[in-house]
């Protein structure tokens, strides 16, 4: 077995010491049967080692004959018995820690965005198999996000190469890097640049071996570029405070939140850490946090914002002036005149009154790309003396390092012919750059293009090399999110294909040697890391300890003091109002404007053929494979528009086609688009799902706006169909999703006293244990991390979009979103909703065949192997929360997700049964889990304690919305969160006496008089 | 019963009551008074002769429908039951709805002739054999459904408490009311069989002693069980006939009560309902006598059988038709009545979605076809003409599917939570196995009246002539003596 990329060191890690399961089996070894065969005999082979017999030969008895015939006819109908040909991992050196069946756990690094999330990742007989967040990291905490969750399924891809390719054809490493280091030295000798383009590089390690190649080679340049790039904070910060950062945001100091178009909670920055923070700052039973959020269409953070106001991307500076003017006017200084404001004055009073209220302990954000308005944001942050409270400037996040104008640059010079040699790593311009046609015109007089992108993609087919990069669960790495918190990662598998560290070509083609990333990694750490710290003072000890926990903080090298502001923001307000009297100008009430987002599920786009993201609802349309134009309802009405009717929009850059979808809460004259859609060469899932919206991102002062002010909607006539899993948003006035009002909560109004029903039924033998749950509707956000948790723990398959269309999804887990209030400003709730394990539950009492059965544990278990399938208990579930196999899911051509390949089915949980067609699934409450953990008790003679079993969905959730535990023990958190005055069950007067409670939603508006 | 004696319509033979007080002449239930002998040449003519080309016409698109049947159906066990339009959402749809339907159309046949024989109704004579035949096919229709419409159809059998039962403690769910659907429609089958085939014995024997000889003779033989039409043997058979109507009479009541009970003891508005019971089997024999006089009005046509399916037999199964019409339309009103009143949020709602929802139209399709068409049938000129009737009958089919389809699919596609809500719209394969099951029917319908006799000889037999007027005193002196 091969060791290279393998920890050779065999470093601890969590669970167990042992070598990582090599897939591709070596060369197999030649057996021999006699010493003449070894020794260059002509090896006997095939079925007949003796030949057969002619059987026209003169001397062909009748015997012979007649056992001839008898053969041949044997053999005819033997020749269909074919022993099937499997698939199996051969695990060719055993080793004694590997026990088949138990899992372990390895702690790495995140690689699904640039957040860099710790992880802790479950790997199962040496396969990678479910991510969960890292409960150690101080930052991120246990939680993960809908794309980290759906990584896993990126490493069985069946559409990555298995291989380095040279002009488009597979070659070996060998002849590749000849290649390559032969063109290197021609630039070198030419004198032209060579340029390597990256994404967001937050690990320190790469980064070294850039500032390598930077001293290696004297032409070159490091761009980095986001898609969806925070410039221009860095460089409002540059004004602002002197520092070209992006400062780390600490939202549970923050007493009054407003952003400014900034999906925190969704996409925005580091999502997950931030969800987490504003949770903990919005715990209703102590004074929770107030959160205001401008934006133009609805999104996670504004679904859970206190006070959402629909602002036009145009007006959003104007917002941004207005409370600054009305903050600066409370400190006594001179505000800055403004003509109007753009929206109802007494709004913004009452949020600049909060804000002055919690001086020093609010947060501003903006997820505008425009330096004036980051900038009147900081002047906003700190005037109200946010600076080094709620904003760290010193400690800056490392999450967004992209320069949209260094990437306009080398474009240009691109372009122009003065890059010689162009290394593409972790980017795909050719999609997502505003101008692709630019950028590969310009690729076009690169006299050597290299990718690193692990598919061909629509970049990577147009370069004249293709280096694999490994899959971050194949690799060794390490990151630096924010400044001082290191992580590390680590294989979890041995290279499913033939691919290599980005880092280790790098190196390979710098010269350095040895070129093993693995090594530099150890002595860069030695180097950088190890001497940051006292607490460990041998390397090898402290690099195991780091390796198993994943993360090390070590003490700021240097602590700048927390800079004054000293940014020009009159001239920001300044340029702010010209920019809003040219839209003035270009005739008000009428005109259009877009705004480009980052879906939650599609993110950027990168993950474009990952299934389990496709089919991911949005977390407020609950769309899933596609996207749309996200258009108000009243907007709607006055262009008559129907979900569906698909429009084209027009900006100056360029024009899209996509299906309309009614948003309640849009603002009117706002169309918002989701991009990452739209992948011209992703792969077979992914391949052209929804449309590409980057060609409409414009570019002003050298920073990419995801917006246009102008934007024109032709109809086209057509219609295609929204393929939504949830078709209706009112809850008709049914109390599902319970609210209460903060005041009431805390005037201890709301009762608690749920007069129990009576039951006809007799009471059930109760077990040891009474398992159940408590969801907090305050703490959810709608993320919808636990339903990719959810479908990556419990083996869910993908349907597609046809079935989705026809109702057919499979999540055991859905986040219902229902809205309250007007259409335009309405009030969105997201409620979890799975199997509610009645004690009386109705499913079981009509399954014919006792296929559905309630266990002593309180535990509404479904027996697959008993299912005939009449769906009555789908028909009598309350809940609607029973699935159907409507057809067979797995290895059916007619479903080509990751279930049809060979590959894709080694994510599969081997806990959990693979269910066939004709038979109901739901929620287990992931039975497996429990099993286990008891298991782990019953072996280390204890008893289970609170919290040794966690759910899927539980353990994915950032802010602890979901908790699971034992009714029976008083003592368990799920049992505390019953004497909750917010406690209460779904449909309870059904009488189905679920185990699953839900903890109502705190209303706490923002008083506007 | 071998008497050949003919007389004239309405006048009693003077030797057997002189001393009778005057009375209504029998009514007339076979026109043209024909001869004994008469009647067993006309109806067991078509089994005699080469059917005509309505007949051809006719079992020619039920067996291009039955193939289609067997096609779709042999698709659906490949595929899985995803072919169909069922959702999330609605659980249960097309496939349910016919069966149910076809449960209903049986309950006339079993009305005819269990309750009307208890009752002694002499117009039933004309149409019983049909009707009982009926039963069969629909309940044979009605039994694929059941069958085809789980996800794992090869596994069906987990659903009959099968012995013994290697399953340990896994055995059916006796709280089930799909189990109970189980026992009573079996039962239902069997009792109905049985009563069909009891009562075609004597017309076999009838038609073994016409046979001239071969295959034929040898399976009327056989089929006739040895009948010799003695004395013995009439009163024998009597009894058993009026035991077995004893035992079917509940079963009229009771099929489609538990049927009912699918939808009843569960917990979505829209089923959960007390009055399904009585409300489904009016709903069935309002359907049946719908379908019967489809079936009859079909045949007395192409078989040329007027003179013994008189317009006064349908004239009597129109009115029966009406009044379980009648009963239907209560029932629907009482629905809205209850959820009003018991003002239940969900129940509430549904009925509200019901009327003014997305499947509207079905609502008032049924409306129209369950509420509206009966009230035609107060008219005897409706009731007297034939073509007319015919429309009204076929109407009444098409509501009856209807109320079937909005019990099930309106109550399911708006339940509880309303992020669960969702459409149903059919396939082709939904549509297809439909017709199919009409396929079926048709076929075995079709067969049936070209190869037994359609309408009972025997008991025809005892209505006509001297038997009508014996029939008429027998049953005057058991409901009231004449002589007060």
């Amino acid at each position: 077995m091969s060791d290279s990329g393998v920890r050779g060191d065999g470093a601890p890690c969590k669970g167990a010491k042992h070598q990582l399961v090599q897939i591709q089996a070596p060369e197999p070894p030649v057996y021999w049967k006699s010493v003449a065969e070894l020794h260059g005999a002509p090896r006997s082979s095939g079925e007949f080692p003796g030949g057969i017999p002619p059987a026209s030969q003169p001397g062909t008895t009748r015997r012979d004959f007649l056992s001839l015939m008898g053969f041949t006819l044997a053999a005819a109908g033997l020749a269909g018995c074919r022993a099937p040909v499997q698939n199996a991992i051969p695990l060719l050196v055993g080793s004694d820690q590997l026990i088949p069946g138990v899992s372990d756990w390895y702690a790495t690094t995140c690689r699904g965005c640039a957040a860099s999330c710790s992880l802790l990742v479950k790997q199962r007989d040496g396969r990678p198999i479910k991510i969960e967040g890292n409960a150690e990291s101080s930052i991120f905490g246990g939680g993960t996000c809908a794309t980290g969750q759906a990584t896993v399924l990126s490493l069985y891809d069946d559409e990555r190469l298995r291989g380095p390719l040279w002009q488009g054809q597979s070659a070996s490493w060998e002849e590749v890097d000849r290649h390559i280091l032969e063109s290197l030295q021609a630039a070198q000798a030419s004198g032209r640049s060579i340029a390597l383009l990256s994404g967001t590089i937050t690990s320190p390690s790469t980064r070294a071996i850039i500032s390598a190649w930077q001293a290696r080679y004297p032409h070159f340049v490091h761009v980095e570029y986001d898609p969806t790039s925070l410039s221009a904070v860095r460089a409002a910060n540059k004004e602002s405070f002197g520092l070209a950062v992006v400062p780390h945001y600490a939202f549970d100091k923050a007493r009054v939140i407003v952003a400014l178009e900034a999906d925190f909670l969704g996409i925005w920055l580091s999502p997950v850490e931030f969800a987490r923070q504003y949770a903990t700052a919005r715990r209703p039973e102590s004074t929770p946090s107030l959160h205001v959020q401008f934006e133009s269409g609805l999104s996670v953070s504004g679904s859970n914002a206190d006070l959402h106001l629909a602002v036009a991307p145009s007006e959003l500076g104007l917002v941004a002036a207005a409370l600054l003017a009305r903050v600066v006017r409370k400190t006594g200084h001179v505000e800055p005149s403004l003509a109007n404001d753009p929206l109802d004055s007494r709004k913004l009073d009452a949020v600049a009154e909060e804000l002055w209220k919690h001086r020093g302990e609010s947060l501003v954000i903006s997820g505008s790309n425009d330096v004036a308005v980051q900038i009147v944001v900081n002047a906003l942050n700190a005037t109200l003396g946010n600076i080094g409270k709620t904003i760290d400037l010193a400690h800056p996040s490392l999450q967004r390092n992209g320069n949209d104008a260094a990437m306009l640059e080398l474009v240009e010079k691109m372009d122009r012919g003065e890059v010689h040699a162009l290394l593409m790593l972790g980017v795909n311009p050719a999609y997502d750059y505003h101008d692709p046609a630019r950028f590969l015109s310009g690729l076009e007089k690169v006299a050597l293009s290299v990718s690193f992108s692990d598919r061909r993609d629509e970049t990577s087919s147009r370069v004249h090399a293709v280096c694999p990069d490994h899959h971050f669960l194949e690799a060794w790495g390490d990151a630096e999110p924010v400044t001082s918190h290191f992580s590390l990662a680590q294989p979890l598998i041995a290279p499913l294909f033939n691919t290599r560290h980005a880092q280790e070509s790098l190196l390979k083609w710098l010269g350095h040697e040895p070129a093993d990333y693995y090594t530099y990694l150890r002595e860069f750490w030695q180097k950088n890391i190890f001497s940051r710290q006292q607490e460990v003072h041998d390397f090898q000890s402290f690099w195991d300890r780091s390796l198993q926990d994943g993360l090390v903080t070590a003490p700021p090298s240097h602590v700048p003091a927390e800079p004054g502001f000293h940014g020009n923001w009159k001239a920001a307000v300044a340029s702010i109002l010209e920019d809003q009297g040219q839209h003035q100008q270009t005739g008000l009430a009428e005109h259009y404007e877009l705004a480009l987002y980052e879906s939650v599920a599609m993110r950027d786009g990168r993950h474009a053929n990952n299934p389990w993201l496709l089919e991911l609802p949005d977390p407020i349309s609950k769309v899933t494979w596609g996207n749309y134009a996200a258009i108000a309802p009243a907007a709607a009405a006055k262009l008559k528009l129907a979900d569906g009717d698909v429009i084209r929009l027009k900006t100056e850059t360029g024009q899209i086609e996509l299906p309309v979808l009614v948003q309640p809460g849009q603002h009117p004259r706002t169309i918002s688009v989701a991009l990452g859609y739209g992948r011209s060469k992703v792969g077979r899932a992914g391949q052209n799902v929804g449309v590409n919206a980057y060609p409409l991102v414009r570019v002003k002062d050298g920073h990419r706006q995801l917006n246009a002010s102008e934007v024109t909607i032709e109809k086209t006539g057509r219609s295609e169909k929204l393929a939504t899993t949830q078709t209706h948003f009112s809850m008709e006035g049914r109390p599902i999703v319970l609210e209460t009002s903060l005041d009431e909560l805390h005037q201890g109004r709301e009762s608690n006293a749920e007069p129990a029903l009576p039951t006809l039924w007799a009471a059930r033998p109760e077990g040891e244990h009474a398992w159940g749950m408590a969801i907090d509707m305050n703490a959810c956000t709608g993320c919808s991390a636990c339903v990719v948790a959810c479908q990556a723990e419990n083996n869910v398959p993908v349907v597609g979009k046809g079935q989705i269309e026809r109702i057919r999804i499979m999540h055991w887990i859905r986040l219902d979103r229902y809205y309250s209030g007007p259409e335009d400003d309405p009030v969105a709730v997201h409620q979890p909703m799975m199997c509610q394990h009645c004690q009386n539950a109705p499913c079981e009492t009509v399954c014919p065949v006792l296929a559905t059965t309630t266990s002593s544990e309180g535990l509404n278990q479904q027996v697959y192997n008993r299912c005939i399938g009449t769906r009555y208990c789908a028909n009598n579930c309350p809940y609607k929360v029973r699935r159907f196999n409507w057809y067979n899911y797995t290895d059916n051509p007619q479903f080509d997700f990751n279930m049809e390949s060979p590959l894709g089915r080694m994510v599969l949980n081997p806990d959990v049964a693979v269910r066939s067609r004709g038979v109901m699934e739901k929620c287990s409450m992931c039975v497996q889990r429990i099993q286990l953990a008891k298991n782990v008790a019953l072996q280390g003679k204890r008893e289970l304690a609170d919290g040794d079993i966690q759910t899927a969905c539980q353990q994915a959730c950032p802010t602890q919305a979901i908790v699971f535990g034992d009714l029976k023990d008083p003592n368990s958190r799920v049992s505390q969160l019953q004497h909750s005055r917010r406690r209460y069950r779904v449909l309870d007067e059904l009488g189905t006496r679920p185990n699953v409670s839900y903890l109502k939603k705190v209303r706490n508006p923002v008083k506007t008089t | 019963m071998s008497s050949t004696v003919t007389r004239v319509n309405g006048k009693a033979p003077a030797e057997s009551a002189p001393e009778q007080v005057p009375m209504l002449p029998p009514p007339v239930w076979v026109d043209d008074n024909p001869s004994l002998r008469q009647i067993t040449d006309d109806i067991a003519r078509p089994l005699e002769v080469r059917p005509g080309t309505g007949w051809w016409i006719c079992f020619g698109l039920a067996v291009a429908a039955l193939i289609n049947l067997g096609g779709m159906v042999a698709y659906l066990v490949a595929k899985g039951i995803g072919i169909w339009g069922l959702n999330n959402s609605v659980g249960w749809a097309f496939a349910i709805t016919n069966f149910v339907f076809w449960i209903g159309i049986g309950h006339a046949g079993t009305l005819i002739s269990a309750i009307l024989l208890l009752f002694r109704q002499q117009w039933r004579t004309s149409i019983n054999r049909s009707a009982e035949a009926m039963t069969i096919f629909a309940v044979m229709c009605a039994g694929i459904f059941p069958a085809i419409h789980v996800g794992r159809p090869w596994l069906v059998y987990f659903i009959f408490p099968y012995f013994p039962n290697q399953r340990g403690p896994l055995w059916v769910n006796f709280r089930s009311p799909l189990v109970w659907d189980v026992f009573a429609i079996s039962t239902y089958f069997t009792i109905s069989l049985v009563f069909w085939y009891l009562g075609m014995i004597p017309d076999l024997a009838t038609l073994r002693d016409r046979a001239a000889g071969g295959i034929k003779k040898f399976v009327f033989n056989v089929l006739s069980l040895g009948w010799s039409g003695s004395h013995r043997t009439w009163s024998r058979y009597e009894i058993v006939s009026l035991v077995l109507a004893g035992l079917a009479t509940p079963l009229v009541l009771s099929v489609h009560s538990i049927v009912s009970m699918d939808f009843a003891t569960s917990l979505l508005p829209g089923w959960h309902t007390t009055i399904f019971p009585p409300y489904f089997v009016a709903g069935a024999i309002y359907s049946g006598f719908g379908m019967v006089l489809t079936l009859l009005i079909i045949t007395r046509y192409t078989m040329n059988l007027q003179r013994y399916i008189t317009v006064r037999h349908l004239d009597k199964m129109a009115k029966v038709t009406m009044l379980t019409g009648m009963i239907v339309s209560y029932a629907y009103l009482t629905e809205f009545f209850a959820a009003w009143y018991g003002g239940n949020l969900y129940e509430r709602y549904h009925f509200v979605n019901r009327a003014t929802g997305p499947y509207a139209w079905c609502f008032y399709l049924m409306v129209l076809c369950n509420v509206i068409t009966p009230q035609l049938l107060w008219f005897k000129k409706i009731r007297n003409s034939v073509a007319l009737l015919f429309v009204v009958s076929i109407l009444v089919n098409i509501g009856m599917w209807f109320e079937r389809f909005v019990i099930i699919v309106v109550s399911l596609h708006r339940a509880f939570l309303p992020s669960g809500w969702g459409m149903f719209y059919p396939t082709i394969y939904d549509i297809g196995i439909l017709v199919g099951s009409f396929g079926l029917f048709f076929t075995c319908f079709l067969l049936f009246i070209r190869y037994l006799p359609m309408i009972a000889m025997w008991e025809i037999k005892g209505v006509v002539g001297l038997g009508a007027h014996k029939m008429a005193l027998s049953s005057q002196e058991q409901e009231e003596p004449v002589n007060a």
